[in-house]
């Protein structure tokens, strides 16, 4: 940043300061709201689904073997199983966004070909186990599950339609594949890595469930112990610290951005007036799925902070529909990733990519307020 | 010895690129250093899951952060090769 540029943010900042209505009505209430959310997260959401997503996600990008998943996205694969592994390996093989370019772009140019390529892009974010698990503590199971089998089904569709359209500028050659059988993954069975991963999902569900206090803490403890035992007796140490290293980068790197992100929502619920949002997307139509698509296709939301704004936006009357529409492009499409896959892909692809995400999820949306 | 740490700029990109150098700095063994973050570059080497290493042209690891220990035996058997031949 240039010296003059610090300079007019300096003095931009001092400027709403000095005229800024400090005590008008409509910015104590804002502000006020923004805090109740902040504190509504902080006691439903932090301990009992953040912390322990957290350290799943750590899980899955330490211990869950990788190789055996990539191997199936290589030159050779069979479409109709590069397709659907493409579109949910995204859970597995990107736990962090920065890992997603140089997947797709690797997918592309030496592995299965554009459209499971396209599907890995498309999903990579939504399918994303913080975020499922955030949406679900949030909104409810049938927003986490409508949410995962649209973004399944849209990303797969998205391929081959992809793959149909620039079907002569694919590549067709099948040389040089993936670099793979380097020993990053960890000596562990499939077996013990499987029911580690099940017990600390087993906590983060029953901490979820409506049942007797006293079980639930026991249940719990049981369960913590459990996991605390397989890291002592059967993971070696440097794993662990590996495990424990994951997630605290990713708790790092999301939570600032989260808390943010919830405050600003709980402002929304204020300062939008609810006739506007009642008016625009209140209705399961097509036009407010449109609206809905538009908005989240240009809207750049960091990791997780489009579950507050969702949630706040359908407290002022936004539809079931609109709703999730809004999950769909909010998580795969942002003015900034616009850019870059304009520069990835070219102009043509990157176009054909957009129109076809937007029109897929208005009709996702559409179907998910008509029927559930 | 050349040693390129490939990856976008990430955090564990990062954590790798620091270990390498404590390790260099450890042992004692003067090797270059690169960071490349160009993605076609890095594909280019069939490096997917980032971060990647290579020494001397020759892909050693990708996809997570080794520990030092690990990363002292991938340049020690390079450094092996090149004085065996």
């Amino acid at each position: 940043m240039k010296e003059w540029q610090k300079f007019l943010i300096l003095a931009g900042i001092f400027l709403i300061f000095y005229f800024a209505p400090i005590d008008a009505a409509v910015v104590t209430s804002s502000i006020s709201a923004g805090l109740v959310l902040l504190q509504e997260y902080a006691r439903l959401h932090v301990l009992t689904c953040l912390v322990p997503a957290f350290f799943i996600a750590g899980t899955i990008a330490v211990y869950v073997k990788k190789d055996a998943v990539m191997k199936l996205l290589g030159p050779t694969t069979k479409k109709y199983i590069a397709y659907p592994v493409g579109s949910v390996s995204g859970g597995i093989l990107a736990v962090c966004s920065c890992t997603i370019l140089p997947l797709f772009t690797g997918i592309y140019k030496r592995g299965a070909g554009i459209g499971p390529a396209v599907a890995f892009l498309f999903t990579g974010p939504a399918i994303n186990v913080t975020a499922i698990l955030l949406t679900s503590s949030v909104l409810g199971w049938d927003f986490a599950v409508g949410r995962l089998i649209a973004a399944m089904v849209i990303s797969i569709i998205a391929g081959l339609l992809m793959a149909f359209v620039f079907r002569e500028h694919d590549r067709k050659t099948t040389e040089n594949g993936f670099a793979t059988g380097l020993e990053s993954d960890v000596p562990y069975s499939n077996l013990t890595v499987t029911f580690f991963f099940i017990l600390q999902l087993a906590v983060l569900v029953i901490f979820g469930l409506s049942i007797d206090p006293s079980l639930k803490a026991i249940l719990i403890i049981l369960l913590v112990l459990a996991t605390a035992g397989i890291v002592i007796f059967k993971f070696r140490k440097e794993h662990t610290m590996e495990w424990f290293r994951e997630t605290w980068n990713l708790t790092k790197k999301i939570m600032p951005y989260l808390f943010a992100g919830v405050f600003i929502a709980g402002m929304i619920e204020t300062l939008v007036p609810e006739d506007v949002v009642t008016g625009l997307v209140g209705q399961n139509t097509f036009l407010s799925n449109a609206i809905a698509s538009t908005f989240g296709a240009f809207m750049y939301f960091a990791t997780l902070t489009e579950v507050p704004i969702i949630q706040k936006l359908m407290g002022l009357g936004m539809g079931r529909g609109p709703a999730l529409t809004l999950f769909l492009t909010g998580n795969a499409l942002s003015l900034p990733s616009m850019i870059v896959l304009f520069k990835v892909m070219g102009k043509r692809q990157a176009s054909v990519y957009i129109l076809t995400i937007m029109s897929l999820s208005v009709i996702a949306g559409w179907l998910f307020g008509e029927v559930i | 010895m050349t040693i390129k740490v490939l990856g976008p700029g990430c955090m564990n990109c990062k954590t790798l690129e620091r270990r390498t150098l404590e390790v260099l700095s450890e042992i004692n063994l003067k090797a270059e250093v690169q960071k490349v973050e160009d993605l076609d570059s890095i594909v280019g080497y069939g490096i997917m899951r980032t971060p990647g290493l290579v020494i001397d042209e020759k892909v050693v690891w990708q996809g997570g952060v080794p520990t030092k220990e690990r990363i002292k035996e991938l340049i020690g058997s390079v450094a092996q090769k090149g004085v065996a031949s």
